[in-house]
């Protein structure tokens, strides 16, 4: 199955694509050190940052578009474009009010109506609110049906549990991809792998997020899901081996976490024990900065370690952030 | 800015974003031609070409139709095709070129210049020798009025690209009965079968500057016009979007005729600007029979065939001409004056007279004075 799927589209070398992203980044830097972008290409380079964060888990790059974000909206205040990109960090950040506040702002200023409107559905979607999110993909893609549109409807079925009509919107995405770049189809195969991981289907899970990291193999929440995956089938040894190198790159708590889990599971004490340590001490630094962001993964990781009473506040605040059926899954565990 | 970011997929990807072509009579050597694809707008130092592209000039022989003042393209095509490795780790990326006459070259990117029986190229960093100043465009456009000042400011002055120099022995690769007038375009597609083009380049800011506005247009005043722009073949433009061309072209080149108060191009009876045809035929002409003549050779041959005379001079684009004022001029008054600038001379660095022509990237860009990062730490 995977030898099709990677068979089907030419994309650039994973490893070529990051130093390309890297080279955008700092290129961008050198014209806002003199803030001679103008909010819109501004606005561009704050969303690069938060692509890089998220594909190399780095809370860090997220803090630094917060930042940019932030003296943007101050310093041009009356461009819609500021508001946008810091209603992305907002969202984020899981700051979904602010976000949400962040967009009718950009809308006032007349910001690009169709980036405005994809953005408020992100929000939407990632609140739980499925139809109104819906209702705007749909009209986008009544514009124009293209790699993104479907691909956004896909997530939006994905999230409601249709895994039916998600596939074949996945699908149909995939097909319509025109670029080069490897790193919008590694993020479609990861939302896709995601889908199946909810759903139970690990094998078919595992097939997407190996496409995706073959495509973009410095992609690290693939990497991470694919070792949640291996490890759910017994395969702790590989497991281990793709955690270790994200666990001391990334500063995301995620991957400490997992091999705790993991170690755990092989009765490997001591080594549990460390990564426990590590991921604690994180997590209770972000949920200090960002307890919005980091309250769901810190509730989950102090179910794991059988500390209710940590993990309940957390999973109430991530249930108060956003309603979802999976937040309140997460209450109901945290209080049983 | 000429081609820099010229629609959504080159946004999204740099490496296959053409910024700029240049084409002109080698300085350097007689009887020769170069030819310039500059891609990925502000380049970091890790910026690499993508493996996966081809990044191409297609190269047909023209001739002017004197009674309909268009050019006739004929049919004999000729590639320069350049593709790259993804080189492992650290090490340094490796190109290869494909000349017309079936000459392949490889090369390193950032040599300076590999040479073969009957051309030599170069591929790496240079500084981007665009200069136009974008924000003021961008004002125009919103306030309906021109916002040139004086001086201006270069949007993208000393700020790197990755770009491709190509100067070739023109009998070597053109039959002596070819030319001498000749169109390039510029493109990337994705190499190997089937190919698709990602972007094209004939003439500067056809893209961003004469369809990338939307609001004037009567038909399709909500379409992002430019990646099927992009997706068409320049020297055959399909059925499908003509239509939605033509509407957006006609309606723009008016608005910026207007912008001086006066109306230099009057429309036809069904809505037709008379320089619509022309840049649709979205190629750079240049005439190989004719020497190096520095600046202020771009769109000669194209002014003088629709004033029905003679063009003196080589055409094409040479990276110090000030193309954007010659269009500017155009565009807003046909020549007519006053003559309008928009208040920068030249590049940050003029380009040489030696190959590989632009100048070397700059090295030291200035400190970057950023919010700080928060608190957080990467890795432990």
């Amino acid at each position: 199955m995977t030898q099709t799927l990677d068979s089907d589209l030419r994309t650039t070398a994973g490893a070529l694509a990051m130093d390309n992203l890297r080279a955008q980044i700092e290129g961008m830097l050198r014209d806002a050190t003199a803030r001679r972008l103008p909010a819109r290409s501004e606005s561009g380079l704050i969303e690069l940052i938060l692509l890089r964060g998220h594909l190399l888990g780095r809370v860090s790059d997220y803090e630094w578009a917060t930042a940019l974000a932030e003296q943007l909206a101050v310093e041009t205040p009356d461009d819609g474009n500021a508001h946008l990109a810091l209603a992305r960090t907002r969202a984020t950040l899981h700051r979904f009010r602010d976000a949400l506040a962040e967009l009718e702002e950009a809308t006032r200023l007349g910001g690009d109506p169709r980036e405005v409107d994809g953005e408020r559905a992100v929000v939407l979607q990632a609140v739980g609110r499925y139809d109104e999110a819906l209702a705007i993909f749909i009209s986008a893609d009544d514009l124009r049906s293209d790699f993104t549109s479907l691909g956004n409807l896909a997530t939006v079925h994905a999230d409601r549990g249709d895994t039916a009509t998600a596939e074949e919107l996945f699908a149909a995405s995939r097909e319509r991809y025109r670029g080069v770049s490897p790193i919008p189809v590694a993020q479609l195969d990861f939302k896709r792998a995601h889908m199946w991981i909810a759903a139970g289907n690990l094998g078919r899970a595992r097939a997407w997020l190996e496409s995706a990291v073959r495509r973009l193999p410095a992609y690290a929440p693939a990497v991470g899901h694919l070792a949640e995956v291996e490890a759910a089938l017994g395969e702790t040894d590989s497991a281990i081996a793709r955690l270790l190198p994200l666990a001391t790159t990334s500063d995301d708590p995620d991957y400490a976490a997992q091999l705790a889990h993991i170690f755990d599971g092989r009765h490997e004490r001591e080594e549990s024990r460390y990564w426990r340590n590590v991921a604690a001490a994180r997590y209770d630094e972000l949920v200090e900065r960002h307890v919005e962001a980091f309250a769901d993964h810190a509730a989950e990781f102090w179910l794991d370690a059988g500390d209710l009473k940590r993990a309940l506040p957390l999973a109430v605040k991530n249930f108060e952030v956003r309603p979802t059926g999976r937040a309140a899954n997460l209450v109901a565990r945290a209080t049983r | 800015m000429s081609d820099h970011g010229s629609g959504p997929r080159a946004f999204s990807d740099s490496a296959l974003d053409i910024t700029d072509m240049f084409v002109f009579p080698s300085p350097e050597r007689s009887g020769s031609l170069v030819l310039v694809l500059n891609v990925f707008p502000f380049a970091g130092p890790t910026a690499r070409f993508s493996d996966v592209v081809d990044y191409r000039f297609r190269i047909r022989p023209v001739s002017v139709d004197p009674s309909a003042r268009v050019f006739d393209v004929g049919d004999t095509e000729y590639v320069f095709s350049c593709v790259f490795n993804a080189p492992a780790g650290g090490d340094v990326q490796e190109g290869t070129c494909i000349a017309p006459n079936g000459e392949s070259l490889t090369f390193r990117v950032g040599e300076e210049g590999t040479a073969g029986d009957s051309y030599r190229v170069f591929a790496g960093q240079r500084m981007d020798p665009f200069f136009f100043d974008g924000p003021a465009v961008i004002r125009s456009i919103m306030t309906r009025q021109l916002a040139f000042t004086n001086p201006g400011y270069s949007t993208v002055a000393h700020q790197n690209v990755l770009s491709i120099v190509i100067e070739c022995d023109r009998s070597a690769m053109f039959p002596d009965d070819q030319g001498p007038l000749f169109a390039v375009v510029g493109e990337t597609a994705i190499a190997g079968a089937p190919q698709f083009r990602l972007e094209r380049y004939g003439r500067p800011d056809i893209k961003n500057v004469v369809l990338f506005p939307k609001g004037f247009d009567p038909v399709n005043s909500d379409l992002e016009i430019r990646d099927l722009y992009n997706e068409e073949d320049a020297f055959a433009l399909g059925p499908a979007y003509l239509g939605a061309f033509h509407s957006r072209m006609n309606a723009n080149l008016a608005f910026w005729d207007g912008l001086d108060g006066k109306v230099d191009w009057p429309l036809s009876a069904d809505g037709a600007h008379p320089l619509t045809e022309l840049l649709l035929a979205d190629f750079m002409v240049v005439d190989v029979s004719k020497p190096f003549s520095g600046d202020g050779t771009f769109f000669e041959i194209e002014r003088a065939m629709q004033n029905g005379a003679t063009h003196a001079t080589c055409g094409g684009r040479a990276p110090n001409d000030d193309c954007m004022g010659t269009f500017m001029n155009v565009f807003v008054n046909a020549g007519n004056g006053p003559q309008l600038t928009h208040g920068i001379d030249g590049p940050a660095v003029p380009a040489s007279d030696e190959f590989p022509y632009l100048v070397p990237p700059e090295l030291n860009p200035p400190t970057p004075k950023l919010p700080s990062l928060g608190q957080a730490k990467t890795g432990r």
